[in-house]
């Protein structure tokens, strides 16, 4: 019965979809902004789970040893972290190592350190680099750290992986918020426009109701009139994503390089499709049912 | 066919639209319901098509009680029920055509059965040229002519009209009123809500009398004025 009638409910869902053009257009843009919001939002999203995985993975803990720490002290410090079964590697670096890394970095202007590199005067701490194994332990591990002996300071890259968390739970909050707003003002829209065409068409449901058209008979056009509104509302935030994705992609890598890379157009794409397209269906569905539980009772 | 029994209909504004009505019409029976407005007439047909439900009292049509009947139910009902109203109540910006199909399509039938139907029904009513034609170009006449069409389209086995030549001429009523005949000759029950004394009195049918609610008389080959 209803593949049957399948072509009939699609030419009559088009058919309201055009009769109340301004509406229609109305719904579809709400729809289009709300799905574009989230959309931008998952865009967002990922590119700063991305990001954060990438500097995670760079971040390390520096330890310094006491200036007076015997190499006894030492080799039992060394031990001691590598044995610990939350720390992925230990390196150690001397003063003497730091003080070569400082004048390599400095190049050109290398005569800033000279004169430090006498080891007596050498005022560089030796210290261990340590990994995690689990970048969000760091913390702990930091603390767990400074208080082994002949330890005189732990620093991590503290604060920028907390910001970087705080910074997308704060935007997932705000971006849900008006999310939240705007799907029930895209669907209060849907269900209004659903609801005209229910009002012009009412005599031919009168009619239908006379020749003994079942409930779902009349319902269908409207609810695929729903579902048309939900999915054109997709094409537009879709279609923007898609161009200014690139645009975004060619931006960042010209003004933000030292930022790791951001995920690929296509991969960006297929994320946020796979939430928006069927956040409209449903959108649609949602409008639709709520405009004709009182109008179609027969 | 129909058995109202004690069938009593009570509006929620506490106004009573049938009480205790008694009736029973047999397969095949051509039967007009004759009355002065809010006798009762419109209550009967909302409550056979089960629009209304009765508040005490049974309506039985086609040997089931229409109080009982849910969802689907309701829709096969229907579809046994031909109905034809005095506005006609077709879709006027759609073809003859177009309004039989979409009845037939609502009613259930396949396309390939709304193919065939169609045209024979169109014929039968006498508007076989018209078929192409927008309902809103006809006159009164073949508008009717086209509800009752579509009011047969389902093959139903009883037919309702609702005054149906109310907003006709005298001679086009004439020719309505001798469609139905035909159709109930056919075999299809008929029952005619109508003002029409003359149409009346010409058929020779029976005739049930409403009268505020309550049916007061009911005769074979009665005339439209209740002789006591």
């Amino acid at each position: 019965m209803f593949f049957r009638n399948l072509p009939f409910f699609i030419v009559e869902s088009w058919k309201g979809l055009f009769r109340n053009g301004w509406m229609s257009l109305a719904s579809i843009g709400v729809v289009a902004i709300t799905l574009l919001l989230l959309g931008l939002f998952v865009l967002i999203n990922l590119n700063v789970q991305n990001w954060t995985q990438a500097i995670k993975e760079e971040v390390e803990i520096a330890v310094y040893v006491e200036e007076e720490a015997t190499e006894a002290e030492k080799n039992q410090l060394e031990n001691s972290m590598k044995n610990n079964p939350d720390i992925k590697k230990v390196i150690y670096v001397s003063g003497e190592d730091a003080m070569d890394r400082l004048s390599q970095q400095w190049g050109g202007q290398a005569d800033i350190v000279e004169g430090y590199d006498n080891p007596q005067d050498n005022p560089l701490l030796s210290s261990f680099e340590v990994q995690a194994e689990d970048p969000e332990e760091v913390p702990r591990l930091a603390r767990e750290l400074e208080g082994l002996t002949g330890v005189d300071e732990v620093i991590y890259g503290e604060g920028v992986v907390e910001d970087l968390f705080a910074f997308t739970n704060v935007l997932k909050l705000a971006v849900m918020g008006v999310m939240a707003a705007m799907a029930v003002t895209a669907t209060f829209l849907i269900s209004h426009t659903i609801r005209l065409t229910v009002m012009l068409r009412r005599k031919e449901i009168t009619i239908m109701k006379y020749v003994g058209a079942t409930n779902w008979f009349i319902r269908w056009p409207f609810v695929l009139e729903g579902i048309n509104l939900g999915i054109l509302g997709t094409v537009l935030p879709l279609a923007i994503i898609y161009f200014a994705y690139q645009e975004a992609l060619v931006w960042v890598e010209e003004n933000l390089y030292f930022l790791p890379p951001m995920v690929p157009l296509y991969d960006a794409l297929h994320e946020t499709g796979l939430l928006v397209v069927p956040l409209g269906v449903a959108l649609g569905v949602m409008g639709s049912i709520f405009s004709l539980g009182k109008y179609l009772k027969v | 066919m129909i058995e109202a029994a004690n069938l009593t209909m009570k509006y929620p504004d506490g106004n009573i639209a049938l009480r205790d009505v008694n009736f029973q019409i047999n397969r095949g029976e051509f039967v007009f319901l004759v009355g002065p407005s809010g006798a009762g007439k419109s209550t009967i047909f909302k409550l056979l098509t089960r629009e209304l439900i009765p508040a005490s009292g049974t309506l039985k049509v086609f040997g089931r009680s229409v109080a009982h009947l849910k969802g689907k139910q309701v829709s096969l009902l229907r579809r046994n029920i031909g109905v034809i109203f005095q506005d006609f109540r077709l879709i006027e910006d759609r073809t003859v055509y177009n309004n039989i199909e979409f009845a037939m399509r609502a009613g259930g039938s396949s396309r390939k059965e709304i193919k065939k139907r169609v045209p024979q029904l169109l014929s039968l009513v006498g508007l076989k040229e018209k078929a192409k034609s927008k309902v809103q170009e006809l006159s009164g006449g073949e508008q009717q002519r086209v509800g009752i069409a579509r009011a047969i389209s389902n093959r139903p086995a009883l037919i309702m009209a609702d005054e149906p030549t109310g907003n006709l001429d005298p001679q086009t009523s004439l020719e309505i009123i001798n469609l139905l005949k035909d159709i109930n000759f056919k075999g299809t029950t008929l029952l005619v809500a109508t003002h029409d004394q003359q149409i009346v009195d010409r058929l020779q049918k029976r005739v049930c009398y409403l009268e505020d609610g309550q049916l007061v008389g009911d005769k074979e080959k009665g005339a439209y004025l209740r002789v006591l």
